[in-house]
């Protein structure tokens, strides 16, 4: 009787120091985790990628009911603003139509001039929309998870954008979901230039809604209301996409806003210019 | 024969809701909202469901739990992979190490005790994740996310709380 005593004690004993241990092997295991992430080799870039692929579709499936709940709110709320909606787009309809027969014009001038000069023209530009299925913003990152993938040939590198302008870029690509890191992120540095006097810079996210514009050169003129748009240095992104316009300047601390609205990002629009970039360099590298 | 099987099967069920439960809510809470303010200052989620469960039914929801749950949570979000494994594992040994100041106590203490722990959690976060980063990360975005964090406890413990009574049967009964 006293040995299975003696013997239950023991165990539980052994039961403690197990868990004990097991705690702080996970804390090791967590700082491992981020030891290995910090490297951002292609393994855990892949791992990733695959586990995205494993959790989002539970999330896609929540998504459904909890926007048919929001459409019917919408729906009512929508109602309000057609008829005012109608008459500013048939006004704007007008406009744009003399516009267009202006680019037409202008077009095939430009044409002209190229063939003239011997211009070798940018890549053709393809798009391609993608559902937003998960939004995070906090502290920690701002990102979104959208509905595309290996599947519809998107790949790492490539410039995430609104009607309004550059939201991000995506990090991950999985088999059908892909993650997009948002130019407010920590991790997003994209080549930008001030729209008005081509002053380069590099527009740096840092976790709150208004990232700041960067390596600006001492003599910069700028000032609170410049469009900022993508330089297109370093072959990522494009030139010439709007980004957002400062709001603040203080010393070597320049606020943008960005255009494209990163609260409510139900559709986002990939665009791939075959730019290869020094991302897919890097990825090469990497994989050597 | 059937009927044995079937009460295993309910009974590993309603071993598993507490887990579930929470990677339910988890996954909710990364849906996009029309809310722009919600957007910014997303509450710790994770954070609710440990303290919630470790503190209620501690028997139901283990360390393997909590490591899941962390897990989870850093496959969803960009921040650094097993930031949010140790935020939950601290939030696990500090509520297992304080569960008799806020066991059994009114609902105000267990909400004050949350509000203590998830501060000491989400700023240990802050500090891990500042240090991978090498900078200090915006302390203003975490302190609105933390007052989020506490204020949605009062809710998500209501539906845990009717999770455990409606849906958990003890074994005894």
């Amino acid at each position: 009787m006293k040995r299975r005593r003696s013997l239950f004690i023991h165990l539980s004993h052994i039961r403690i120091l197990v868990q004990k241990f097991a705690l702080v092997l996970l804390f090791l295991l967590a700082f491992v985790l981020m030891m290995v992430n910090k490297t951002d080799t292609v393994i855990i870039e892949k791992t990733s990628s695959l586990a995205t692929d494993i959790v989002s579709p539970m999330i896609d499936v929540l998504v459904i009911p909890a926007k048919a709940i929001a459409s019917v709110y919408d729906y009512f709320k929508d109602l309000r603003q057609i008829h005012q909606d109608n008459l500013r787009l048939r006004d704007e309809n007008k406009k744009l139509m003399n516009l267009y027969d202006r680019a037409r014009a202008l077009e095939i001038e430009n044409k002209m001039l190229a063939q003239l000069l011997n211009f070798v023209t940018p890549p053709e530009v393809n798009y391609s929309t993608a559902r937003v299925i998960a939004e995070e913003g906090d502290a920690f990152s701002h990102s979104i998870i959208a509905y595309t993938g290996d599947a519809s040939n998107v790949r790492k590198g490539q410039v995430a954008v609104t009607d309004k302008g550059v939201i991000g870029r995506i990090d991950r690509v999985g088999k059908m979901y892909s993650k997009i890191i948002l130019i407010t992120d920590i991790n997003s540095k994209i080549p930008v230039m001030v729209e008005r006097t081509r002053v380069r810079g590099i527009l740096s996210g840092d976790n709150t809604p208004t990232p700041k514009m960067v390596f600006i050169p001492l003599e910069a003129e700028l000032t609170i209301g410049d469009r900022i748009v993508t330089s297109g240095v370093a072959g990522v992104f494009p030139a010439g996409l709007p980004v957002g316009k400062i709001i603040s300047i203080e010393k070597n601390n320049v606020q943008i806003k960005p255009f494209g609205n990163l609260e409510r990002l139900e559709y986002v629009k990939l665009v791939d210019y075959g730019l290869e970039g020094v991302i897919e360099d890097d990825l090469q590298e990497a994989q050597k | 024969m059937d009927e044995n099987l079937n009460e295993h099967i309910t009974s590993y069920f309603q071993r598993l809701l507490p887990l579930l439960s929470s990677l339910f809510l988890l996954l909710i809470s990364y849906i996009p909202l029309d809310f722009s303010l919600f957007n910014n200052i997303r509450p710790a989620v994770v954070l609710i469901c440990v303290y919630f469960w470790m503190l209620h039914r501690p028997d139901l929801f283990n360390l393997f739990s909590v490591f899941i749950l962390g897990m989870f949570d850093d496959i969803i979000s960009s921040a650094p992979m097993g930031s949010s494994i140790f935020v939950v594992l601290l939030m696990y040994w500090l509520i297992n190490n304080l569960q008799r100041y806020f066991n059994s106590k009114p609902f105000a203490i267990t909400w004050y005790g949350f509000a203590i722990l998830s501060l000491i959690t989400m700023l240990s976060r802050w500090l891990v994740v500042s240090i991978y980063y090498s900078r200090f990360l915006p302390l203003d975005v975490l302190f609105f996310s933390y007052l989020a964090t506490v204020a949605v406890y009062p809710v998500i413990s209501l539906i845990f709380a009717f999770v455990q009574n409606s849906l958990i049967q003890d074994d005894e009964v």
